[in-house]
């Protein structure tokens, strides 16, 4: 691909990246900054993508690493609101009645992978992922979308294990109740 | 009640045990409560596939 090309490419792609990027550091001035990054290095060795495709995961690659850096950059800022996170008491009381059963029963999603396919269950998804209390939302993003193993995150992070699993334990209850509400009780509807 | 030694859970623990399965194996004793739990639990049945999905659906995410 020519340098154009790879230009109009990359151009395509920011809004994504931009957002993605924003949910994982939930922090705008560092996600522009690191989306920023990650396309000059793109531009830098466009001589070397034959297909769009390639330019893409490319990209998304090299975003994931400039994320890393930037954690470590932030360090304390980060670990502090990880640390918010675990003082705050949400232990999701409110989704469970005294016996522990669910206040309102699990929904069965039928299959939810035909979801996959559709482009407004990942808008849907990433809202989901955005409300979720900042603390909460880069740990889950680091597990689930940079892969990091758990040990890694509470290394990067300095929490302990223990406070790694209840916090992913939160995030995924919390998504899980706002995808129900979102999609799949309404695609039900639809 | 206290939790070690009892078989039979409660959905809000099956649900831990859900999400810790998806970081860690669990210890043999959760193993077993949770298989349990799960072969009498509609619901939290459904929890545990959602919580795959879920994985598998943030994975794709800007593919």
């Amino acid at each position: 691909m020519d340098t154009l090309a790879i230009q109009h490419t990359l151009g395509e792609l920011r809004p994504a990246l931009v957002r993605i990027a924003r949910l994982q550091l939930r922090n705008d001035t560092w996600a522009e900054d690191v989306v920023s990054e990650s396309l000059l290095a793109a531009l830098e060795s466009a001589g070397s993508f034959a297909q769009k495709s390639q330019v893409k995961t490319w990209v998304i690659g090299i975003l994931k690493h400039k994320i890393i850096d930037q954690f470590r950059r932030a360090g304390r800022e980060v670990s502090t609101d990880a640390q918010a996170e675990l003082d705050d008491t949400d232990d999701l009381d409110d989704l469970y009645d005294a016996q522990g059963h669910k206040a309102s029963a699990p929904a069965d999603w039928g299959d939810p992978h035909a979801s996959l396919e559709r482009t407004e269950f990942f808008d849907i998804l990433q809202t989901c992922v955005d409300r979720l209390p900042a603390g909460l939302g880069r740990i889950f993003m680091m597990r689930e979308w940079l892969e990091y193993e758990t040990d890694q995150i509470c290394k990067e992070l300095s929490i302990s294990t223990t406070n790694c699993f209840v916090m992913l334990h939160r995030a995924r209850m919390r998504l899980r109740e706002c995808l129900e509400m979102n999609w799949f009780a309404a695609e039900k509807s639809r | 009640m206290k939790a070690s030694g009892v078989i039979w859970i409660r959905c809000r623990h099956a649900h831990k045990l859900l999400s810790t399965r998806m970081d860690k194996p669990l210890a043999t004793t959760d193993r077993i409560r949770l298989w349990m739990h799960l072969s009498i639990c509609e619901f939290c049945s459904h929890v545990n596939r959602q919580m795959n999905f879920m994985r598998a659906a943030v994975r794709r995410i800007a593919k």
